[in-house]
């Protein structure tokens, strides 16, 4: 049962280093771009949410496996 | 920490919301307090709309005026995203954005969540599964009618082999990976919208319960406000995606079958 849980803690913060970094150099790469040409700003910032999200499914589903494990541990 | 909690630390006594809807009546077990939810928001909407829509005015204002802006808005973003293509999505996407972010936002209101018989309706993941399967085939269907037959070339390509048998084979795989990233897009689609916004319920339940001091909570109000905003936005564009991904043809444009699929209006150049 304390694996279990530490498990489930250890999946999620794991799982989350990852998208973290990807959402990170997304956005900053996306502000140099609006820096270096703000004409384009709205393509580069819908490009940027599309992207983050797609980064942020990955963290979600470690999330999802986290909120697994808790209730099997209830 | 004797001085922060004197009696010992204990949890606060607080209601963590479910995974997924809890019946509401013991003896009605199909009937969740998500159902709930989702009738008080679907009035709401329904209920705006109708009174936006009573007596419309060839100058809006009032409520016709906020709900053209809303309308109006959500089209030139579609357009602006996806041209025309989008525009003739907007029925849909716009109805999807604006269900999914009226119930994104049921739970800046007290209690939703924090009580038993009031839970967001996107916290619960059959509704973002019916949403996503409705959209999946949706959008498989409207490939269909855009490319015909054709539109099964994108998993099944027998077009490498008369360049060679290795090529055939890469175009076999890819079209074997292509099948199950398709497959995997109802899953990913449901999963990202249910696991922000239960997240988001149980950190408004356990920050509003945790700390001591009344209005600490706020800030993850508006983390709150921002997320469902951006998870509605986020769903909304990605369906638009699928949508154009499905409907523009793969293969050569010579033969393009979906000129007839078209609608009449036309805002911009067709991208082809």
């Amino acid at each position: 049962m304390d694996t279990a849980a530490l498990a489930a803690g250890l999946a999620v913060g794991l799982g989350v280093i990852g998208p973290g970094l990807g959402i990170g150099i997304l956005t900053a790469k996306s502000s140099e771009a609006i820096g270096r040409n703000p004409d384009a700003a709205g393509a580069v910032r819908t490009n940027m949410i599309l992207g983050a999200a797609l980064a942020e499914g990955l963290g979600i589903l470690s999330f999802v496996l986290g909120i697994l494990l808790w209730t099997k541990i209830r | 920490m004797d001085f922060l909690f004197p009696g010992g630390f204990h949890y606060p006594a607080i209601h963590i919301p479910s995974l997924s809807g809890e019946p509401l009546f013991a003896s009605i077990p199909w009937y969740t307090n998500t159902h709930f939810t989702m009738l008080i928001v679907i009035v709401v909407l329904a209920g705006l709309s109708f009174l936006a829509t009573r007596d419309l005015r060839e100058v809006p204002s009032g409520l016709q005026n906020g709900a053209e802006t809303v309308v109006g808005g959500l089209s030139d973003f579609l357009h602006s995203v996806a041209g025309d293509e989008g525009v003739k999505r907007l029925p849909l996407l716009g109805t999807l954005f604006l269900f999914i972010l009226a119930s994104n936002w049921t739970t800046i209101f007290p209690f939703v969540g924090q009580v038993p018989w009031l839970h967001k309706p996107t916290a619960d993941y059959h509704v973002n599964f019916g949403i996503a399967l409705s959209v999946f085939v949706l959008y498989q269907i409207s490939g269909f009618r855009a490319n015909g037959l054709g539109y099964m070339k994108r998993w099944f390509n027998l077009s490498g082999f008369k360049d060679g048998p290795f090529l055939g084979a890469i175009f076999i795989l890819v079209g074997f990976i292509e099948f199950f990233s398709e497959l995997f897009r109802v899953v990913t689609l449901t999963l990202r919208l249910w696991g922000n916004m239960l997240g988001g319920e149980i950190t408004l339940g356990v920050m509003s319960a945790l700390l001591i001091i009344p209005g600490l909570a706020f800030p993850f109000y508006g983390l709150e406000v921002f997320v469902g905003l951006v998870q509605a936005l986020v769903f909304m564009l990605l369906v638009l995606m699928y949508f154009v991904s499905a409907v523009e043809s793969h293969g050569d444009h010579a033969k393009d079958p979906h000129s007839a699929a078209q609608p009449a209006h036309s805002l911009a150049p067709a991208a082809h």
